[in-house]
C-alpha cells in the first residue's frame, strides 16, 4: 500500500513539474495544434533519457521501501518510536523532494537541462525550490520567477549563476524565421525557451508525452495505472505481535498539560473573568400580535401553552355595518331554530352613530365567566395518541363466512304456565322437553311446536334431560327432592317393552338400608307418571346423564351447613343404585357435566372447574375460573375445551391443553349467565342470561394442537321478555341442525333457526 | 271511461291492445286504444270490463291479470314500462287472463285435533290425516264420508295412490307411529253417516316416524321417508301372489267386521340422507325425489337405488313437489320463509332459479298446480296460504283464514284450494279460474 501512495505520489509530481514547464513555455499552444494535425511523426532522437529514468525511479523505489521497513520498526519502544517519528517525518519530506526530482527527471526539464548541462558547464541552483537533486540542472538564467517584460527593454535577459549577464540573442526577423521554418522540417518541433532565450527542439519520446498528456493518459507509457496490487506484508503467519512492549505509563496518568488548562480555567471562572451566563437583554419592543406560540423562549417551556387566539374583530363588529352583513328578521328567527352552541354569538347591528349603542348587558357575566374559566379550568396540554380506533379491533373473519348460525325465530313453543327452567333436547332433534316453573314437563315436537305430552308434578321442574341414547326415550327431571325418570311412550313396541322393564322398580329402597349411599336417595316406583321416582333428601338442581344412557348424576345445591360431599349422586338406572361420587369434593358444587367421550367428570364449584378422571378416581384438573360465582358448564363435544358460564355475566373457554386459567374471557351480557351450551357438530355456542338475550359465538377447535381456538361473536337473539327480573333461562342447541332453543322466563320457548 | 278523470288528461298516454286466449265471451275487439300510463291492474281491469260490457250490456265485472311480454303487471303500467325497458312508444300488447284468486270461502270441515295432512288429488274426494291419528275423507265441504282408523300416533302424511279408479279408492297414510298404511273404501255408496274405515294393509319398517308418503303413478308402489334418513318402497297389491320376498303374515285383529290385515315388509331401502326426509315424491316410475333436513334434495334411481341428483340448498327442508314445464321444476320450502324453484336440467348450478319470499315463517307446504305450468300454492306456519305465478315475484292471492300455522295445502278439482292447520280445520277455497 505504501508503494502504491509513493507511486501515485510520483505520478502527481510528474503531472506537477510537466505544468510548470508548460508554464514557462509559452508556444507550447501551436505546437500543440501542429501534434494534433499531424499523425505520423517522424522523429528520430535518442533512447538514452528512459534507461536513467527507469534508474532513478528503481532508486527512489528502494528507499521507499526502506523507509515503510523503518516506520513498521517505529512501535518497538515510546520514546524511540517518538524519535523515530520525528526523524521519519524529515525523511519522508526530503523522500519527497525526491520523488519530485525523479518525476521531473522523467519530464522535458531533465533532457533539457541535460542540453544546459553540455552547453554550460555552469550549475546553478534550480529557480525551482524541489529542485535540488544531484542530476536536476538549473537553468542557465537566475532572475527567478519574475515577468520576462521587466527585461524587455534591456539587452540581457537575465543573470547566470555567477552573476554575469547573459545577452540576448539576435532577433531574426518574421520573414527570416518563417523562411527558416519553411525551409526547416524540424521547425515545427522548436520552441522558443524564452526564458533562457534559446531554442530548444523536442525529441520524439518528448512529443509522445506531451499527445498522451492531451489525450488525458499517464505520461509515461510503461506506466500502468491499474497494476495488480501486491500485498507485500505477510498477515497470516504472524505468531507474535509486532510490538511486544508494554502499555506505556503515559497512557495511564492523566495528561499534565491538560490539568493545567483546566487549572486555569478554574482559576477564571473563580476569578469571574469567564462568565457562562450572561442576562439576555429584553428587546425594547416585540410584536403585540404576532403568534407567541413560535416565540422560543417561550416555547422553550414545556408546560406552556399559549392563549388560543380570539378572532380579529372585522366588519361585522363595527358599530354601523353596511347592509349586508345585518342579518334580515328571517335568518334571526331562524337562529332561534339552531342549537344552542351552533347558533352566532354576536349578531351585528346597525346604529346610526355611537352615541346610539346601549351599554354591553352581558358584559359583567362575560367577565365573571373569564375569571371563572382562568380559575377553574387551567389550560392542560392533552397527551393524546391518535390512534385509529379500526386498527385497535381484532382481525375476525367475516359473519357472512361462519355460516350457517342461528338468527332468527320462527318457531315457538307455548303452553307453559310459568317461566320454563330447562329445555332439551332428544338425539335425533325431533322432541324437546321443557320443565317450568308451573309444576309441567312437557314434551313438544319440533318441527311444529305441537306439545305431545304434558307430566303435572306439582313443584316446579329445575331441569328436565332426554337419555342420550335414541332407542331408550326416557326424560330425567328434577323436581324438587325428587328426579323423575319418565316414559315419553315414543319409539316403537319394542323399545317401550325395553323401558317399561328397565324403569320398574320392583323393590322400594328403604332408607335405613346398610350402606350410607342408600340415605342420599331411595327408589320408588311412580305409577301415576309412570316411572321412577328418585327421592333425595335435598331439593335437586341438575340432572345429568351419562353418555351411556346408563348412567345419571344429580347435583343439589349445596350450603355450608350441609355435608357437601355427599352434593353429587350417580345413579344407575339398570340396577337402580345410587352411589357417592368416589372422590372428595372441595368448594360448594354448582353443576357437574360428564365428559362426552371419556371417563372424565367436571365438577362446576362456585369458584373453579374440577376435572376427575373416574376410572382412576383421582383429580386431573382444576380450572380456574377467576369468576365470582359459576353458574353453567358446557364441554365442547371434542372433550378439550369448555366454557363456564358465570353469574356476573362473564363467559370462559378454557383450553384444557393450554392452561388451567381461561384461554378468554368473554363479559358479553349485563345480567347473569343463566346456560351456556355447545353445538354437537357445528362450530358454535351459546350463552343466555337473564337480560332477555342470547349470544351466539363461533368456536372453532383446531386439531393442530399449535393453533389456539378462534372465538367469533356472531349474533344476539333477542325476542324474550322479562319476567320478575328474570330473562332466559336454557339455551340448547338442536343436535343436528344449526338451531339454538331458548327457554325463557316468559314461559315460551322460542327456536332460533338459521 | 269513467275514471278518465280531468287529473290523468295530462298524463302520458300509451296505445295498447287487448289480447287474449280465453274463449268468446271474453274477447274483446282488437283495436288499439290509448290508455293512461298510470293505469294499475284495477284500471286495466276496468277497462277490459268495460269493453266487454260495451258489446255484452248483461256483463258481469271480473277481475283480470294481464301480461306484458310473459311477465304479470303487478305496479303501474307506467313503472312496468320503464322496468322492464319497453317503449312506451309502440302500441303494447297486453294479454289479459282471468284473474288466480279464490271467490269462495267455503264452509270449514272441523277435525278433532292439528289437520297435519291433506290430499286433493282425486277429483272426488279430500283425504285429511289428523293429528288424533284418524284419517278422514271428505265429499265436499263438511261432508266427511270415511274415517280411516287404526294409526297409534299422528297422521304425518298421505296421500291418493290411485285417483283414476272411481268407484274403488286406495290411499296410503303415514304416521309417527313409524307404519306406513294402506286403506280402501269406494265412493260410490252413497253413506251419510262417517263410516269407519280399517287398513286393509301395515307397512312396518321405519325406526321412528313415518314423515311422508308418496305413491307411484301407477299406484302399484309407494315410498315413505321418515326419521330414520331412509326413503323405503313398498308394495301395496292386496294379495300376496308372489310371496318371494315379502314375507306376509295375516293377523287377526280385533274388528268386528274380522277383516284381514296384511302385513307389509320395505322392497327396498333407499340410504343417503343424513337427516329427517322430510317429503318424498315419486312423479315417474323409475325417479323418487325427496327433501331432507340435512339441507339437500336428492334425486333416485328406484332400478339401482342410487342417488343421481344432489341439490344442496342451505336450509332444512320440509316440503317438495315436481310440477311446472314438463314437470321439471322443483319447488321446495323449510326451515325459512323462503319457496325455492330449481331446475335440476340446467347445468352446472345448483342456484335456484326462482325465489319468492313474501311467507314471513317456515313453509309447511307447497303444491304445483297439475294442469297449469306456472301455479302454485304454498302454506306456511305464519298461518297464510299463498297462490303464486312464475310469472311474477308477488303472490297472486293470500289466503288468510287460517288462525295459526297451516301444516298442509293442495289443489283440489282444479280450481280449489284445501289447507289444513293447527285450527283443526280444513278450509276449501274455491272459485279459483286458472
Amino acid at each position: 500500500m505504501v508503494r502504491a501512495g509513493k507511486e501515485k505520489e510520483k505520478e502527481s509530481s510528474v503531472a506537477k513539474s510537466e505544468k510548470l514547464k508548460m508554464k514557462k513555455t509559452k508556444d507550447l499552444k501551436p505546437l500543440e495544434a501542429q501534434l494534433q494535425e499531424l499523425d505520423t511523426p517522424t522523429l528520430s532522437d535518442s533512447d538514452s533519457d528512459s534507461g536513467s529514468d527507469s534508474d532513478s525511479g528503481s532508486g527512489s523505489g528502494s528507499e521507499s521501501d526502506y523507509d515503510d521497513f523503518s516506520e513498521d520498526d517505529g512501535s518497538e519502544s515510546e520514546d524511540y518510536e517518538s524519535l523515530r517519528d520525528s526523524e521519519t517525518g524529515r525523511t519522508d519530506s526530503s523522500q519527497d523532494e525526491g520523488d519530485v526530482d525523479t518525476g521531473d527527471n522523467d519530464g522535458l526539464a531533465n533532457d533539457r537541462s541535460n542540453e544546459e548541462q553540455s552547453e554550460s558547464t555552469d550549475v546553478h541552483p534550480g529557480v525551482e525550490e524541489s529542485d535540488s537533486s544531484e542530476d536536476e540542472v538549473a537553468p542557465r538564467n537566475t532572475i527567478g520567477d519574475v515577468p520576462l517584460e521587466w527585461y524587455r527593454d534591456e539587452k540581457h535577459i537575465g543573470y547566470d549563476i555567477t552573476g554575469k549577464k547573459i545577452k540576448k540573442k539576435e532577433r531574426e526577423d518574421k520573414l527570416q524565421s518563417f523562411l527558416a521554418s519553411a525551409d526547416d522540417s524540424k521547425n515545427w518541433r522548436k520552441i522558443n525557451d524564452e526564458y533562457n532565450d534559446e531554442v530548444v527542439e523536442l525529441t520524439k519520446e518528448e512529443t509522445k508525452l506531451i499527445r498522451r498528456m492531451l489525450a488525458g493518459k499517464a505520461p509515461h507509457a510503461d506506466f500502468d495505472p491499474y497494476a495488480p496490487y501486491v500485498d507485500w506484508f505477510k498477515w497470516d503467519d504472524a505468531k507474535h505481535p509486532l510490538s511486544n512492549a508494554p502499555e506505556p505509563k503515559r497512557r495511564f496518568i492523566p495528561s499534565k498539560w491538560e490539568h493545567k488548562k483546566v487549572v486555569a480555567y478554574r482559576r477564571a471562572i473563580r476569578k469571574g473573568l469567564i462568565k457562562f451566563d450572561k442576562p439576555k437583554e429584553e428587546p425594547p419592543v416585540y410584536l403585540l400580535w404576532g403568534d407567541e406560540s413560535n416565540s422560543t423562549e417561550k416555547s422553550g417551556h414545556l408546560a406552556y401553552i399559549p392563549a388560543p387566539k380570539p378572532k380579529l374583530p372585522g366588519h361585522e363588529e363595527s358599530y354601523n355595518p353596511s347592509s349586508e352583513y345585518i342579518p334580515t328578521q328571517e335568518e334571526i328567527n331562524s337562529y332561534q331554530l339552531m342549537y344552542e352552541e351552533d347558533r352566532p354569538k354576536f349578531i351585528p347591528k346597525s346604529f346610526t352613530s355611537m352615541r346610539n349603542i346601549p351599554a354591553y348587558e352581558n358584559a359583567v357575566k362575560e367577565s365573571f365567566e373569564r375569571c371563572l374559566d382562568l380559575y377553574l379550568c387551567p389550560r392542560v396540554r392533552k397527551k393524546r395518541i391518535n390512534i385509529d380506533p379500526e386498527s385497535l379491533k381484532p382481525k375476525l373473519p367475516s359473519r357472512k363466512d361462519l355460516r350457517p348460525y342461528p338468527t332468527s325465530c320462527y318457531l315457538e313453543y307455548r303452553g307453559h304456565t310459568d317461566a320454563v327452567l330447562s329445555v332439551s333436547v332428544e338425539t335425533s332433534g325431533q322432541w324437546i322437553a321443557s320443565g317450568s316453573m308451573d309444576g309441567t314437563v312437557r314434551v313438544w315436537e319440533v318441527e311444529t311446536g305441537r306439545c305431545l305430552r304434558v307430566w303435572n308434578v306439582d313443584e316446579a321442574v329445575r331441569c328436565v334431560a332426554w337419555n342420550p341414547v335414541r332407542e331408550l326415550p326416557i326424560l330425567a327431571a328434577a323436581v324438587g327432592p325428587d328426579v323423575f325418570i319418565l316414559n315419553t311412550g315414543l319409539g316403537n313396541e319394542e323399545e317401550q317393552e325395553r323401558i317399561r322393564e328397565l324403569i320398574n322398580v320392583k323393590t322400594t329402597t328403604s332408607p335405613d338400608d346398610s350402606d350410607n349411599t342408600a340415605s342420599i336417595a331411595s327408589w320408588h316406583q311412580d305409577d301415576k307418571h309412570g316411572g321412577i321416582r328418585l327421592r333425595h333428601f335435598k331439593s335437586v338442581s341438575s340432572v345429568e346423564w351419562h353418555r351411556k344412557g346408563d348412567y345419571l348424576s344429580t347435583v343439589m345445591p349445596a350450603d355450608i351447613l350441609f355435608q357437601h360431599y355427599l352434593a353429587i349422586v350417580v345413579h344407575q338406572i339398570s340396577k337402580k343404585l345410587t352411589q357417592r361420587i368416589p372422590f372428595k369434593l372441595h368448594g360448594l358444587p354448582v353443576t357437574s357435566v360428564f365428559h362426552p367421550t371419556r371417563s372424565i367428570f367436571f365438577i362446576a364449584t362456585k369458584k373453579n372447574v374440577r376435572v376427575y378422571e373416574l376410572v382412576k378416581q383421582k383429580l386431573i384438573k382444576k380450572l380456574e375460573t377467576g369468576l365470582r360465582e359459576v353458574s353453567s358448564i358446557a364441554i365442547h363435544p371434542a372433550g378439550d375445551n369448555v366454557i363456564v358460564g358465570s353469574r356476573e355475566g362473564k363467559l370462559c373457554w378454557f383450553d384444557m391443553d393450554l392452561s388451567s386459567q381461561p384461554y378468554r374471557t368473554l363479559k358479553c351480557h349485563p345480567k347473569d349467565i343463566t346456560s351456556v351450551a355447545f353445538h354437537r357438530s357445528y362450530p358454535l355456542f351459546a350463552s343466555c342470561s337473564d337480560d332477555c338475550t342470547a349470544y351466539v359465538f363461533h368456536g372453532t377447535v383446531y386439531s393442530d394442537l399449535n393453533q389456539n381456538p378462534l372465538i367469533v361473536p356472531l349474533e344476539i337473539l333477542r325476542g324474550h321478555k322479562s319476567s320478575n327480573g328474570r330473562g332466559v333461562m336454557d339455551c340448547k342447541f338442536h343436535p343436528r341442525q344449526p338451531w339454538l332453543f331458548t327457554a325463557g322466563a316468559d314461559s315460551v320457548i322460542k327456536l332460533y333457526c338459521h | 271511461m269513467a275514471m278518465d278523470g280531468d287529473a290523468e288528461e295530462n298524463s302520458r298516454r300509451v296505445q295498447a291492445r287487448f289480447v287474449t286466449k280465453l274463449n268468446p265471451p271474453f274477447k274483446v275487439p282488437a283495436t288499439s286504444i290509448a290508455i293512461p300510463s298510470n293505469l294499475t291492474r284495477l284500471g286495466l281491469s276496468t277497462i277490459v270490463n268495460n269493453l266487454l260490457q260495451a258489446e255484452n250490456s248483461d256483463w258481469e265485472p271480473l277481475p283480470f291479470d294481464f301480461l306484458i311480454d310473459g311477465e304479470l303487471v303487478r305496479m303501474s303500467l307506467e313503472k312496468f314500462l320503464l322496468a322492464k325497458g319497453i317503449s312506451a312508444e309502440k302500441i303494447l300488447e297486453i294479454e289479459y287472463i282471468k284473474a288466480v284468486v279464490p271467490r269462495k270461502e267455503q264452509e270449514p270441515s272441523i277435525h278433532d285435533d292439528w289437520v297435519s295432512a291433506v290430499d286433493g288429488s282425486s277429483p272426488g274426494v279430500i283425504l285429511t290425516g289428523c293429528y288424533d291419528g284418524l284419517g278422514r275423507v271428505w265429499k265436499a265441504a263438511g261432508e266427511c264420508t270415511h274415517i280411516l282408523e287404526g294409526h297409534s300416533s299422528a297422521i304425518t302424511s298421505a296421500s291418493i295412490i290411485n285417483p283414476e279408479g272411481e268407484e274403488r279408492v286406495t290411499v296410503a297414510t303415514a304416521s309417527k307411529d313409524q307404519t306406513v298404511r294402506l286403506w280402501k273404501f269406494s265412493t260410490e255408496e252413497p253413506v251419510n253417516s262417517r263410516l269407519k274405515i280399517r287398513p286393509f294393509k301395515i307397512l312396518r319398517g321405519h325406526k321412528a316416524s313415518v314423515q311422508s308418503v308418496s305413491a307411484q303413478t301407477s299406484g302399484d308402489m309407494v315410498c315413505s321417508g321418515g326419521w330414520d334418513c331412509t326413503i323405503s318402497l313398498w308394495q301395496t297389491n292386496e294379495i300376496n301372489t308372489e310371496g318371494d320376498l315379502v314375507p306376509i303374515k295375516k293377523k287377526k285383529t280385533n274388528d268386528q267386521a274380522g277383516e284381514s290385515q296384511l302385513e307389509g315388509e320395505a322392497v327396498s331401502t333407499l340410504v343417503g340422507h343424513t337427516q329427517c326426509v322430510s317429503s318424498v315424491k315419486w312423479p315417474q316410475r323409475e325417479t323418487i325425489y325427496s327433501a331432507s333436513w340435512d339441507h339437500s334434495i336428492r334425486r333416485w334411481d328406484v332400478e339401482t337405488g342410487k342417488n343421481v341428483l344432489d341439490i344442496f340448498c342451505g336450509k332444512s327442508l320440509n316440503c317438495l313437489d315436481l310440477g311446472g314445464e314438463s314437470s321439471m321444476l322443483i319447488v321446495a320450502g323449510g326451515s325459512d320463509p323462503i319457496l325455492r324453484i330449481w331446475d335440476p336440467r340446467k347445468p352446472g348450478t345448483s342456484a335456484p332459479v326462482f325465489q319468492f319470499s313474501s311467507h314471513t315463517s317456515w313453509i309447511s307446504a307447497c303444491k304445483w298446480h297439475d294442469k297449469s305450468w306456472f301455479h302454485l300454492v304454498s302454506a306456511s306456519y305464519d298461518g297464510k296460504v299463498m297462490l303464486w305465478d312464475l310469472r311474477t315475484a308477488w303472490p297472486l292471492a293470500v289466503i288468510d283464514s287460517h288462525k295459526d300455522k297451516v301444516l298442509c295445502a293442495d289443489w283440489w278439482k282444479g280450481d280449489s284450494v284445501v289447507s289444513g292447520g293447527v285450527d283443526s280445520k280444513l278450509r276449501i277455497s274455491s272459485g279459483i279460474s286458472i
